[in-house]
């Protein structure tokens, strides 16, 4: 008897529990697809930025900024950990982390000190455990970064970059390449690569002729800082687009193993009950050939 | 037969704000108003805060822009800019706040820079207000 009792409340409580599994993987999805939306918007912008730096590049080929330049010797490195606030996204936040603390160990036997910032309560945690104290944290990115935030925190690597305080600006986050498939990185955003301006560049029959105002490397200059807050901008969009999308397999997951729990429940509760009825009835006619 | 239209289109980091058929567009210049007819040579210029007029028919409308750069090429203007707000929504109250607190002196020579900057914006933007208002009267 107890143990067919267990087995009903064991069995509810995971039924419970797959519908919560079943919720949050529909709300991922539709947080998937407006986060989705949000990185293709933005893709615009980004297109048409890498575009005109590509079509002023070739007019202005012999460019100095401070943000192209590269130092010989790095002597402070700035790693930014993007990750997310919330868990139960199965090995998004754990992906990232490892990629991050290889870079982090690398980085250390170099001997170079290291400026570590952190966004979401998981990465901060992992951490705080680890016994690594960051600079700065962040946890107010969820799912729809804004722009106004990120670019406040692009200024002040600039701003850091330009005056030396770093040599050199890491972003680890997951990188979104298509629905299926997402990896964790670690990017080098400063020193600006000077191929990134130039490269997807789409093959003209006949370059434009452009008129410039006021001229191809003034607006480079002041093309460039905007170009390395978008691309900044692009990975928190990606950061946010990943996890949802981490999240959704994950509780996608959950659910149907949460099924096959019940299936096996529901056959170990009916084995148990058979087996007790049939009991009761070898009883009844035990008793009944005693009486005899 | 040259097209007698332009697209004008405005892009910010977040999303794509406008995408538009017009007659006329003025795009504010870091050092002052260029106007865009259809046909207009290929242009690639930096934005300053100000105005940006779309004139279609006899309607016009107006969005202020916060800075950024504009392309033109093809009978398309392509606008990118941080930040662009439809002239009705701007909020006077606010900007004009923004503008007192940009009036304070600055301790250092850096953040002075920041505050001349603030108050090009709130000017600009209040610029941008006013012409609504006048229009409205």
């Amino acid at each position: 008897m107890a143990t067919t009792r267990m087995l009903v409340n064991r069995r509810k409580a995971v039924r419970n529990i797959k519908k919560i599994t079943r919720t949050m993987e529909l709300i991922a999805t539709a947080r998937f697809k407006k986060a989705l939306d949000r990185a293709t918007e933005a893709e615009a912008y980004t297109r048409k930025i890498t575009e005109m730096a590509a079509d002023l590049s070739a007019s202005a080929t012999d460019i100095s900024h401070p943000l192209l330049q590269k130092r010989e010797k790095v002597r402070s490195t700035l790693l930014l950990v993007i990750g997310s606030n919330r868990g139960l996204c199965g090995g998004y936040n754990a992906g990232i982390l490892r990629e991050a603390n290889q870079r982090l160990g690398q980085i250390r036997s170099e001997n170079i000190p290291l400026h570590l910032e952190l966004s979401g309560k998981r990465p901060i945690t992992f951490f705080r455990y680890q016994g690594i104290k960051p600079e700065r944290t962040y946890t107010q990115f969820e799912d729809k970064p804004r722009f106004d935030e990120v670019e406040e925190i692009a200024n002040r690597y600039i701003d850091g970059f330009t005056r030396g305080k770093y040599d050199r600006v890491e972003v680890a986050y997951m990188k979104f390449l298509n629905a299926a498939r997402q990896v964790p990185v670690v990017e080098t955003l400063l020193p600006l690569s000077q191929s990134s301006a130039r490269d997807e560049r789409p093959q003209e029959e006949r370059p434009v002729e452009y008129e410039f105002l006021p001229n191809a490397a003034d607006i480079l200059q002041e093309l460039l800082p905007v170009s390395f807050q978008v691309r900044l901008f692009k990975c928190f969009l990606d950061a946010a687009v990943s996890e949802q999308i981490a999240r959704r397999v994950t509780m996608k997951q959950a659910t149907e193993n949460a099924e096959e729990m019940i299936k096996m429940l529901t056959r170990q509760y009916n084995r148990a009950r058979q087996a007790q009825i049939t009991k009761e009835i070898a009883e009844v006619i035990g008793g009944a050939a005693a009486l005899e | 037969m040259p097209e007698r239209e332009l697209q004008c289109v405005v892009v910010t980091p977040e999303k794509a704000v406008l995408e538009e058929a017009a007659d006329f567009v003025a795009v504010p210049m870091f050092d002052g108003e260029l106007g865009v007819l259809p046909g207009r040579a290929p242009l690639i210029g930096r934005l300053g805060y100000g105005e940006l007029r779309l004139r279609r028919g006899m309607e016009v409308r107006r969005f202020f822009i916060d800075g950024g750069f504009v392309q033109v090429r093809a009978n398309t203007v392509t606008v990118l800019t941080a930040r662009a707000q439809r002239a009705e929504d701007i909020d006077t109250n606010a900007v004009a706040q923004a503008l007192h607190a940009a009036l304070a002196p600055a301790p250092t020579p850096q953040a002075y820079e920041e505050q001349l900057k603030a108050q090009q914006r709130a000017r600009a933007q209040l610029r941008v207000a006013r012409h609504r208002e006048e229009i409205r009267t």
